[in-house]
């Protein structure tokens, strides 16, 4: 086992599965295992870090803290705060553009993928209000590197909503610009981290049908994207 | 009856405000050189060639001068936007005349515009909040279109939110692109962009074509 084994978990925080603490107590797992939960443990230590302090007042200690882990343990995994983030900005954007991602296969039809598509970002984001404030309004400033990053994964959202041009007709398309799905994609995004920022991530789900309908208007017209947004 | 203002006051008053002016850009000039991190009030101080005392008359540290920059950018972008939309009568008309003097404006201030904009974004939790809370001052323009909208007030109550948003990402994406000078380019893509879920494509292209 390894000598920086927390000595205290402190129950009260509640943990996204995925990004769970290991139980109290001698539990023979592989050394690997631990190694793995104990990055994902400071990742989630470094979200509640952040959310408590914004990212500029993040301390180590912070981190360590809320991961219960030492500060050996960061520093085994980590070289610095920043680069803790920026794997935990790549984790949870990962996870985010995976969901997304899964839930746009599932429906053959465009529109419904649109919405399947935005349903599962928005359910993400209002599950875990603080891996939310990571990955939409920090990771903004948390140097130009994650900025960098950011930009490439909203701009990845635009494939999605171009698959919506096949099979238009004529007519549709010449009324699409080469900007439309930039300026759709940066929209909703704009208006999540606002919501985000004014600390209402858990209730990012109400915003489904709005998100749903400005999406899918230039495509289908607002009558049919409305019907899809209000089924 | 009020005396009439002593000539001294005046031009102190002038003074004041072109100093502020002056100090803005500078730091708008510093902060596209240099990134908004790096960039100290010394920095600022000797690019607008004043006295650092005079710095501080203005302002308290380099964040309060950022967040004054933006609040002049915007109000300014605001002065030039309403004015433009008042001098046409219909709707779609005073979005595009709107749109045209705001990407003018990005296009004739690009230290100004990049500063707040894009760097507004990464300089901290308070610009962030500014900026965000600064864009929708551009709401009323857009929300005139929901009384010639057929659907009206039936249309998405963020509408306005994220058409404001879209425009504003589409730019900060030909900003970092180092595209400034080609910016009022996209006035079409854009008015088109904010003119169609209000009142339809067909209608949104035609009225771009009048």
């Amino acid at each position: 086992m390894p000598a920086d084994q927390p000595n205290s978990v402190d129950a009260e925080h509640e943990y996204p599965p995925e990004l769970s603490r290991l139980p109290p107590g001698r539990h023979g797992l592989p050394r690997e295992f631990v190694v793995h939960n104990q990055r994902e443990r400071l990742i989630a230590g470094l979200a509640e870090a952040i959310a408590e302090n914004g990212y500029a007042s993040t301390t180590i200690a912070h981190i360590t803290r809320h991961a219960a882990v030492s500060r050996r343990t960061f520093y085994e995994h980590f070289n610095s705060k920043d680069e803790c983030f920026v794997a935990a900005y790549d984790t949870v954007m990962a996870e985010l553009s995976e969901r997304i991602e899964n839930a746009f296969q599932q429906e053959s039809d465009w529109p419904q993928a649109v919405r399947a598509g935005l349903a599962a970002m928005l359910e993400f984001l209002a599950a875990e209000p603080n891996l939310a404030r990571l990955c939409m309004v920090e990771s903004l400033v948390a140097g130009p590197v994650v900025v960098e990053r950011y930009d490439a994964a909203i701009q990845g959202l635009v494939p999605y909503l171009e698959a919506g041009r096949e099979g238009r007709s004529e007519e549709v398309l010449s009324r699409l610009s080469p900007t439309t799905e930039e300026a759709l994609v940066g929209g909703m995004v704009s208006l999540i981290s606002r919501r985000i920022i004014a600390g209402q991530a858990a209730e990012l789900g109400e915003l489904l049908p709005d998100l749903v309908e400005f999406a899918l208007t230039p495509y289908i017209g607002s009558d049919e994207a409305s019907k899809v947004a209000r089924a | 009856m009020r005396p009439p203002p002593g000539r001294q006051q005046l031009s102190r008053e002038f003074i004041a405000r072109h100093q502020r002016a002056r100090i803005i850009a500078a730091l708008a000039e510093e902060t596209v050189s240099r990134g908004y991190r790096a960039v100290t009030v010394a920095d600022i101080v000797s690019r607008a060639g004043i006295a650092r005392n005079t710095f501080y008359e203005n302002f308290s540290s380099k964040e309060d001068c950022f967040l004054a920059a933006q609040d002049y950018a915007v109000e300014e972008a605001l002065r030039r936007v309403v004015e433009a939309a008042s001098a046409v009568e219909s709707w779609p008309a005073r979005v595009d005349a709107g749109l045209a003097a705001f990407l003018g404006y990005v296009a004739e201030e690009p230290a100004l515009a990049r500063t707040c904009i894009v760097e507004a974004l990464s300089a901290g939790p308070d610009s962030l909040a500014r900026y965000e809370q600064s864009l929708q001052a551009f709401g009323p323009l857009f929300r005139i279109g929901r009384k010639v909208s057929p659907h009206g007030e039936e249309l998405p109550a963020t509408l306005e939110e994220t058409v404001i948003g879209g425009i504003f990402w589409v730019i900060y994406q030909r900003i970092i692109q180092g595209d400034t000078e080609r910016i009022e380019e996209l006035r079409p893509d854009l008015v088109e962009f904010a003119l169609t879920p209000y009142i339809g494509a067909d209608a949104a292209k035609r009225a771009l074509a009048e």
